[in-house]
């Protein structure tokens, strides 16, 4: 277990020697969000299932700052590992697969929940944004940093170039994040575009979220957080396989 | 005594289709200083990978004093300084130290204690809180073998640990490679420089083509050969 927690120490070290641009830009970057949209444009927008704008967009915008952090921070911390081969230092030491899959896991999660906790004590008293099922936000944060924590490990383990890490975040993460309700309350939009955002299964986790703080949701809030959850397990166990079985690890 | 490095029917394919190793069988004694010795391709950095799990082997047996190669008991055992530079670009000299004590399995306060020593010992301390990239090329290299050795490893394997050094640093090595020698470890060389393992080898393997050609001592290979110094037995055994 030692060796397991100077890993995870170790992930969480390298998010806090970027703080600036790991933690600070995002919390910068999704405040404006918050000023821009919800402040300056929120006052044009009529109240979206019985809230103002400012604080129906506050859900989203975490849920999506959060879950990009997980992911970059995985996939780059790996990649980076793989492509020095600093990789061998831990491959090489006595922990089992599971210790250095969790391990390296961490950073992302550290990374997303020290995003979201930012996020949140700064958006709350900006908007007046309520949490209505603590315990459910708890429970959707951690299946979905588990989601895309896990998803960078993958991705940075088959990644040949940098460019492949950037390449899911901007083409794939991003626009699913903006088409899963970040801005807007799905059930306004008209068919097919109502149906196709249920495919989205960044919708499910943006509305399981919207449901731990405002108390609404698109969806039924179970089946938000069943679908966050039941992508979350296979995509850790992927990543566990690739620990251990070296798959693209170890030639 | 239990060898400290046993390999049976040792075989590597790559995915494209390179025969690394074919039925490698070595025995490397518990204590002994031993060689490696071959040309580029020959398959020493694939025997050095399977011994220290960073390839998948295709079939065969190694073992590291008795235990399989890939147990985390046997992983313990090993330290190893690979050809490449390959340092955490995100940690210091002694964060590099205190984090490799900690992946093998060392307490906060005795990796702190052990990474002042190795700092020391490879007079690293006027860098020891400089992150890795910004060390010279020398400094790395006694930073990789400091990172090797901060475990007490019962085997340490070094691969090429004198690629690239000045002729200064290259002794300085040497040096304290033979005082941890001396102290009963076992160390497993592989080098490009013959006068370096015939100075410091008790025993010399060499392979090409992923097979042991020859094995003995530096003297043993020279008579067996009929070779003046190991640079001629190495150009009649490789054929170069």
């Amino acid at each position: 277990m030692t060796g397991m927690l100077w890993l995870c120490k170790r992930e969480v070290l390298r998010v806090y020697k970027v703080w600036t641009q790991a933690v600070f830009a995002p919390v910068v970057s999704s405040l404006l969000f918050i000023v821009v949209f919800g402040l300056s444009l929120g006052g044009r927008i009529r109240m979206i299932e019985g809230f103002h704008y400012r604080e129906f967009i506050v859900p989203g915008l975490v849920a999506m700052a959060m879950m990009q952090a997980a992911y970059s921070n995985n996939s780059a911390s790996i990649f980076q590992a793989r492509s020095d081969r600093y990789i061998n230092d831990v491959l090489s030491a006595p922990m089992r697969p599971w210790q250095m899959n969790l391990g390296v896991n961490m950073g992302g999660w550290a990374r997303a929940l020290a995003i979201g906790v930012l996020l949140l004590a700064a958006a709350i008293p900006i908007t007046g944004a309520p949490i209505h099922h603590p315990f459910f936000l708890i429970l959707t944060v951690a299946f979905g940093i588990l989601l895309f924590g896990a998803l960078g490990i993958v991705v940075g383990i088959y990644a040949e170039t940098f460019d492949h890490h950037t390449f899911v975040n901007n083409i794939v993460i991003l626009p699913l994040a903006f088409l899963g309700g970040v801005f807007y309350s799905v059930s306004r939009l008209g068919s097919p575009w109502h149906e196709l955002s249920h495919v989205n299964p960044v919708f499910y986790l943006v509305n399981a979220m919207r449901y731990g703080l405002l108390g609404v949701s698109d969806a039924n809030q179970w089946l938000c957080l069943g679908v966050t959850a039941g992508l979350a397990v296979p995509v850790y166990l992927w990543s566990q396989y690739l620990f251990s079985s070296g798959r693209k690890l170890k030639a | 005594m239990t060898p400290a490095l046993q390999l049976e029917a040792l075989t590597k394919h790559y995915d494209d289709g390179t025969v690394a190793l074919e039925n490698f069988d070595l025995t490397v004694p518990a204590g002994a200083f031993f060689g490696l010795l071959g040309p580029n391709g020959a398959g020493k950095t694939t025997l050095i990978s399977a011994v220290c799990n960073l390839i998948r082997i295709s079939s065969g047996d190694v073992r590291v004093f008795g235990e399989p190669a890939d147990s985390t008991i046997a992983r313990g055992w090993v330290g190893l300084a690979e050809q490449d530079i390959n340092l955490d670009r995100f940690l210091t000299v002694e964060e590099t130290l205190v984090y490799h004590g900690g992946y093998f399995g060392m307490t906060k306060v005795d990796a702190e204690r052990r990474a002042g020593e190795m700092i020391d010992a490879f007079d690293l301390r006027a860098k020891a809180n400089v992150r890795t990239p910004k060390l010279s090329g020398g400094m790395r290299r006694r930073l990789l073998l400091a990172r090797a050795l901060m475990h007490r490893p019962r085997l340490v394997i070094l691969d090429e640990p004198t690629a690239g050094v000045d002729f200064e640093l290259r002794h300085e090595l040497w040096r304290y490679i033979r005082q941890l020698h001396s102290e009963g470890t076992t160390i497993l060389l592989t080098t490009h420089y013959l006068e370096e393992a015939e100075e410091l080898c008790e025993e010399i393997a060499l392979i090409k083509g992923g097979r042991l050609i020859a094995r003995d001592s530096a003297h043993g290979l020279r008579e067996h050969y009929g070779a003046d110094s190991l640079a001629d037995v190495y150009v009649k055994a490789m054929g170069v």
